[in-house]
């Protein structure tokens, strides 16, 4: 248990929804998404400079965001 | 996954509509493409035209400005500071960054000196505010266009914007409106300038994946005023149709600026092959086709505003009647706070 508590984490940051969530990896963005409850045609997800398509396997430690594409009005 | 254009480099961007996936600069090549392809199809602008580009820090509106001046267009850009705490601030700023570092200085108009900021106009009103803000940005695109000699005024409207648009209107089976729904509003005699949506065929996906990939900093938050916009209802609806059957938005769309389509009858519409005004023999009021403007006011031939002069189908234009309640409305209550 001990190793499972200290594991690095994905940190998925949602900016929009002001939310911030740690998840096991190492995982496909997609998976981290639907963990998230987010529909993955409504976001873009990046990492850095980067922009990662919905099959990008995600490694433990790493942090990525989400951000919504949607606009209103 | 690789590139499907080059088959070398890594992929960025999915485009399940298009049964493809692009490295970033495949996808620049693709995004741009669709761009100019949608402005030739529909004849949106000519290379002499002069571009006033309404930009307000989101996404669409910076990658449309982007965009055009990469593609050689004469461009300017018109930001309206709508008097919205934090976030107009926040809005403006974006504008003004990325307008210098095109060397660009945007044009703004405050709404607080204009004397009707969206939010206190609204509650003076006892309106909407996204429906109060339509109106004003209406007047101040097409004003400061016509002042400034512009000959087109271009939005950055996306295809998800036009079909949530196109899915209101027929669910409420708004028959003018759909007569009138197009990329391409043609100007008018009298001061209404021609509007165009070049975006018309992009979806937000690709226009916020062309935003981050060329390092444009757009505004993320939403604007706080447009929560409970409908529009965003219609923009689910067809997001989750779109995800169970990638590529129906474009279809939806496209069948529906056919100008065999029925539901265009009456419109004479700018659609793909027919000859498309260019900003020397813009349409007249004699045209059928009508403006946006005519959504509000009327069909025809513009006359000019009692109060301001600008382009309408009334005695008074819908704007200088909003301020006109606004200033009754502040009245009121100065009188009701004296007691």
């Amino acid at each position: 248990m001990e190793t499972l508590y200290n594991a690095p984490m994905i940190t998925v940051r949602l900016p929009q929804k002001k939310k911030e969530l740690e998840l096991p990896g190492p995982r496909r963005v997609m998976d981290l998404l639907s963990d998230a409850g987010v529909r993955p045609t409504t976001v873009i997800v990046t990492q850095g400079r980067k922009l990662l398509t919905k099959d990008h396997r995600v490694e433990d430690g790493a942090t990525i965001d989400v951000i919504s594409v949607v606009s209103g009005g | 996954m690789k590139c499907k254009r080059c088959r070398r480099a890594e992929a960025a961007v999915e485009l399940p509509s298009h049964h493809s996936a692009f490295c970033p600069d495949c996808f620049f090549v693709f995004f741009r493409r669709q761009v100019t392809e949608g402005i030739r199809k529909l004849r949106l602008l000519a290379p002499a035209d002069r571009v006033l580009v309404c930009v307000s820090g989101g996404k669409d509106s910076l990658v449309l400005w982007d965009v055009l001046i990469d593609e050689g267009y004469e461009t300017e850009g018109l930001y309206i500071d709508l008097g919205i705490d934090g976030y107009s601030d926040r809005s403006k700023e974006k504008v003004l960054a990325y307008a210098a570092s095109r060397g660009k200085t945007p044009i703004v108009v405050e709404l607080a000196k204009e004397g009707i900021p969206i939010p206190e106009a609204a509650r003076c009103a006892r309106m909407q505010e996204c429906s109060i803000c339509g109106t004003v940005k209406r007047y101040f695109f097409n004003r400061v266009a016509a002042e400034g000699k512009f000959t087109v005024v271009a939005t950055g409207h996306n295809l998800d914007d036009e079909t949530a648009r196109l899915l209101g209107n027929l669910l409420h089976w708004q028959r003018g409106h759909l007569a009138r729904q197009h990329p391409l509003l043609p100007g008018a005699d009298g001061g209404l300038v021609r509007k165009v949506k070049p975006l018309w065929r992009v979806s937000e996906v690709e226009t916020a994946a062309y935003g981050f990939l060329k390092g444009i900093d757009y505004v993320t938050e939403e604007c706080p005023m447009s929560e409970d916009a409908t529009s965003l209802v219609y923009k689910e609806a067809l997001s989750r149709i779109e995800d169970r059957m990638p590529g129906t938005r474009i279809v939806f769309y496209q069948g529906f600026l056919d100008p065999s389509n029925p539901l265009r009858k009456g419109a004479e519409a700018a659609a793909p092959g027919d000859a498309v005004p260019t900003p020397e023999d813009a349409p007249t009021g004699d045209s059928p086709r009508a403006t946006e403007a005519d959504a509000e006011e009327g069909v025809g031939s513009p006359r000019a505003c009692a109060s301001c002069g600008a382009p309408t189908y009334t005695e008074t234009c819908s704007f200088c009647r909003l301020k006109e309640r606004v200033r009754k409305a502040r009245s009121l209550r100065a009188a009701g706070g004296s007691r």
